[in-house]
């Protein structure tokens, strides 16, 4: 086709975020109030029109990610989910037993609920009309989440970074987009450095906030406003080492990925996540709820614009699968139950 | 003849394909670099219609045409679901966002101010009564591990003021239990199931038995109204809402849900105190003493920096009792 070295065409995409907080205002606030009215039916339609928006104004080189998931087998997840939790977590309020039966429930059906998540999410997500698609196992996910949340008790915590590096591993590569599995080389080097970073960041919050409260104890006739602005700070530097680690993990993570030709790079700075939260979390609370697409879309935009895709072919040359119903086993169930997790 | 154009997405690879589409009748014509290609507009569905979202056109066998000109397509494939086209017409309007925001704020000014409270009584009555027992049974295992010390009192003192109960609670007597204890102040609290703990400290804070009477009467208040009960669903009915309002809200803002849930929690447990008085109140009428002896022990709560609690005015929204001064003015108002 060409003769020139791949480095030639080599080139780095910015994802980019279009989507304006006015458009979803309207969607959000609509999907709200007919929620309310329908007594939650709604909600899976509504939930599935503010994805679409939100994936569509995704993009990459131009075209955003279509979210295609049909608004009924998000209902039908939902009131499995409601009927189910809900009955056993009413149940658990009056038994101890129960309630430790609920736990154990949780424990074990979270492999499946984040398979089924990711399987539901990945196959009804698509970009240039190529579904992604994920193929991980509820064998190796209870490997991974059970069998690491032991290890996590065992150590007495110490294995958690691992904990998180080997779900984030999991979750990205069993993923595929078309005929392209994603690989990662994700390692807990880097996730245990981050951890005992933000362990000292608390260590420290621990030991400003008692000497803050001492202070004031000490200080103030008036203990009340002090306290309330103690709580404020507390707060703010608990999200803000919330907004550290989730920038240096989804960094770690988009570094460590490759899907076939096409490389991806996170940039997300922590302060500027950090402040992002915060301010959200103040716009929400000062209008009683009303800023919440705003706040929603100015993350989508910088965690969009924080991402990029670096490839030495260009993207047309992905291939879609060559067998459609590769994940049709699992269609019927994961059509059940969707949930978002999280990477 | 119409047309417009878009994106053609063949789905074989990520490949895109700018195209030009012309409808003409029942037909429309795919026109790109090479061979058109012409289709008929029922093979060929489209999506649902969202506001600020490009539609997006399946065709047979695969294909995804894409396009920014919503109106050709509204033209030319009408959308079926009443649903879909109501949800896209209301998306599209300024005027109905506003109005939803409206009928939103009205919605759950009367899902937490009516129609909680009012389903949670019922169904709380329908409740087995072995289930709130269960309930009160692990409570009380609890803070006996935990802040209860067994009593000091005299065992005849107990007595005395068992049978003092008993006969001052009249019919409704049976439906409590008294438990002594010690926590090192002055207190009173109903457990699910109908025990109340007293302690030490508020048998010796009464200055007569009418004010023990009186405190007790209070608590009997919660246990004849179900209160433990009632708290326990109207809480798990908030929860339901706070998840259907913010549910999907973008990661930490979830926690802006946190402080209005506990604002409003609060103003159930305020309701039920009021009720609880209430009931107190009318048994000491019902008793023929004067509502001043729940008073005057109120009144000596809040004299006493034990159990005064926080002035400032903004902790009376974050508490679950009323501020004193308003319910002894409600108790010295009965009189």
């Amino acid at each position: 086709m060409d003769g020139a070295a791949p480095d030639a065409r080599a080139r780095t995409y910015r994802f980019a975020f279009t989507g304006r907080a006015g458009d979803y205002f309207r969607i959000w606030i609509v999907s709200l109030c007919l929620s309310l009215l329908t007594l939650g039916i709604y909600s899976a339609w509504g939930k599935v029109r503010k994805r679409r928006y939100l994936q569509a104004h995704t993009r990459l080189d131009g075209d955003g990610i279509d979210y295609r998931a049909s608004p009924l087998a998000v209902l039908r997840g939902r009131g499995l989910a409601v009927v189910f939790l809900g009955g056993f977590a009413l149940a658990a309020h009056f038994a101890p037993l129960l309630q430790l039966g609920f736990l154990l429930l949780i424990g074990a059906l979270s492999p499946w609920i984040v398979v089924a998540a990711a399987r539901f999410n990945a196959r009804t997500s698509t970009y240039r009309n190529v579904p992604f698609a994920f193929d991980g196992r509820y064998g190796e996910a209870a490997a991974v989440i059970i069998g690491g949340a032991l290890a996590v008790i065992a150590s007495l915590g110490l294995a958690y970074p691992w904990y998180r590096m080997r779900r984030a591993r999991f979750v990205v590569a069993h993923h595929r987009f078309g005929a392209t599995p994603f690989s990662t080389t994700l390692d807990a080097g880097e996730f245990f450095l981050t951890y005992l970073f933000a362990f000292f960041m608390v260590g420290g919050l621990i030991a400003l906030s008692a000497g803050a409260g001492f202070a004031a104890a000490a200080v103030a006739e008036d203990g009340d406003a002090l306290l309330l602005a103690l709580t404020a700070v507390i707060y703010t530097t608990y999200i803000a080492i919330y907004a550290f680690i989730r920038a240096r993990t989804l960094n770690l993570i988009a570094n460590s990925t490759t899907i076939g030709p096409v490389k991806l790079e996170g940039s997300l700075g922590a302060r500027k996540l950090a402040w992002l939260y915060v301010s959200n979390v103040v716009a929400v609370l000062a209008t009683i709820g009303l800023a919440t697409p705003w706040a929603t879309i100015r993350l989508a935009r910088y965690r969009a614009e924080c991402l990029a895709a670096r490839t030495d072919a260009p993207l047309d040359m992905l291939l879609a699968g060559t067998s459609p119903d590769a994940t049709a086993t699992g269609a019927e169930v994961s059509d059940l139950f969707d949930v978002d997790v999280a990477l | 003849m119409t047309g417009f154009s878009g994106v053609l997405y063949l789905g074989r690879s990520a490949s895109r394909q700018p195209v030009r589409v012309e409808i003409d009748g029942a037909t429309m014509m795919i026109v790109d670099d090479g061979e058109p290609r012409t289709l008929a507009l029922a093979d060929v569905r489209a999506d649902a219609p969202i506001a600020g979202v490009a539609r997006r056109l399946s065709l047979p066998g695969g294909a995804v045409l894409e396009t920014e000109d919503a109106g050709a397509v509204r033209t030319a494939w009408p959308t079926k679901s009443l649903l879909e086209r109501t949800a896209f017409r209301l998306e599209s309007s300024v005027q109905a966002a506003t109005a939803a925001v409206f009928v939103i704020a009205a919605l759950v000014a009367l899902v937490i101010r009516v129609v909680l409270p009012a389903a949670a009584d019922p169904v709380a009555r329908a409740m087995d009564p072995r289930l709130e027992r269960a309930l009160g049974a692990q409570a009380q295992a609890a803070l006996d591990q935990g802040w209860l010390q067994a009593s000091l009192l005299p065992a005849e003192r107990q007595n005395e003021i068992k049978a003092k109960f008993a006969a001052f609670a009249g019919e409704d007597a049976p439906s409590a239990k008294l438990a002594f204890r010690r926590i090192g102040g002055p207190n009173a609290l109903a457990l699910p199931g109908g025990t109340i703990v007293l302690t030490d400290e508020m048998v010796t804070f009464a200055r007569n038995d009418d004010e023990l009477m009186a405190v007790l009467a209070h608590e009997l208040g919660h246990v004849q109204n179900r209160h433990a009960l009632r708290m326990v669903l109207q809480q798990s009915g908030l929860a339901v809402l706070a998840t259907v309002i913010a549910g999907d809200a973008a990661g930490m803002t979830i926690l802006a849900i946190a402080l209005p849930s506990a604002l409003v929690n609060a103003r159930y447990s305020r309701e039920f105190e009021v009720e609880a008085d209430d009931y107190a109140i009318a048994l000491l009428a019902k008793n023929g003493r004067s509502p001043q002896a729940f008073a005057d022990v109120l009144r000596r709560f809040a004299n006493d920096e034990r159990t005064a609690g926080p002035r400032d005015p903004l902790w009376r929204y974050l508490s679950s009792h009323p501020a004193l001064d308003e319910r002894i003015q409600r108790a010295e108002a009965a009189r």
